[in-house]
């Protein structure tokens, strides 16, 4: 973590709220959820609500494979905090080797044509964004893909393009694979707010 | 009912460049123009803007500490950080957006 202020807490609050999780969770309490708590005056909540609801809330995609394309992004993005964090979301509905197949190679990988699809789309959109263009959604929608399960694809990746940034810039420490899928379970209870 | 996934960017967009923070609102917004490909920026914003847009991986403990060093608390440098990444995120977003209301509408 490169900004101390964020690792420690910035009231005596949130220092104690940290200190209080790690030690009933038996783990260091994850950067990404230090700086949910941090300089919350800055963004009023604005990004944590819109994770919360596109992450979370009634949508034509299940929450794992919403997560397996956080993993993706992530992968694309070379974030190894968030690939670890939401694969192991994803693993909690959906088997291993597939989340692992397609983390390898989503265009062989034994998954849906939609989900394959949109993982094209959403590849371009995070490496290539300048060159999307109305052929790219149409040929989705020609393949069975929704406009609001492509907005809602679309959603997923613009706040992964975010989320990835910041644990990249702000180098957040990376926990082991047992502390990874702990965090899972906390994170598929209480969400992103 | 469907999320309105257009008002959740444009009320994050306000927020990365309003009033709200402790570094100047017109440099957050040359910030969220920066990281969607507009004008350079001064030293050591650019440097460390212009990572966190293209190559996050990239960035270095020096970059940070000369933003931190720069704008003088932990919470700037944060906002300069949360702003760049906010701004290349926007960008893809309303790419996306466009290419989805385009093939919509549009007559093949």
């Amino acid at each position: 973590m490169r900004l101390a202020e964020i690792e420690r807490g910035d009231s005596l609050g949130h220092r104690a709220l940290i200190g209080f999780i790690s030690m009933v969770s038996g783990m260091r309490l994850p950067d990404a959820a230090r700086v949910a708590f941090y300089h919350r005056d800055f963004l009023g909540g604005t990004l944590g609500e819109w994770t919360h609801e596109t992450m979370r809330g009634d949508s034509p995609w299940t929450i794992s494979e919403r997560e397996l394309m956080a993993a993706m992004v992530a992968s694309w993005n070379e974030c190894p905090f968030c690939i670890g964090a939401h694969r192991a979301i994803a693993i909690k509905g959906m088997p291993r080797d597939i989340a692992d197949q397609t983390l390898a190679d989503y265009r062989t990988a034994p998954i849906a044509e939609p989900l394959r699809a949109t993982l094209g789309f959403l590849e371009t959109m995070t490496r290539t964004p300048k060159t999307l263009g109305p052929a790219d959604a149409r040929a989705l929608l020609e393949a069975g893909v929704t406009s609001a399960a492509l907005a809602d694809a679309i959603a997923v990746a613009t706040l992964f393009a975010i989320i990835t940034r910041y644990a990249n810039a702000l180098a957040f420490a990376i926990p082991t694979g047992a502390e990874f899928d702990k965090a899972a379970t906390m994170l598929l209870r209480r969400g992103y707010r | 009912m469907p999320i309105d996934h257009r008002a959740r960017a444009a009320a994050l967009r306000e927020k990365a460049g309003g009033a709200a923070g402790q570094t100047d609102p017109a440099l957050r917004q040359s910030i969220l123009s920066r990281a969607a490909g507009g004008p350079a920026l001064t030293a050591p914003y650019d440097a460390l803007v212009t990572h966190v847009a293209e190559a996050s991986y990239r960035v270095t403990d020096g970059e940070v500490a000369a933003v931190r060093a720069a704008t003088g608390s932990d919470k700037a440098a944060f906002e300069v950080v949360m702003t760049a990444a906010i701004g290349a995120a926007l960008l893809r977003f309303d790419r996306a957006t466009a290419a989805l209301e385009q093939a919509e509408y549009a007559p093949r």
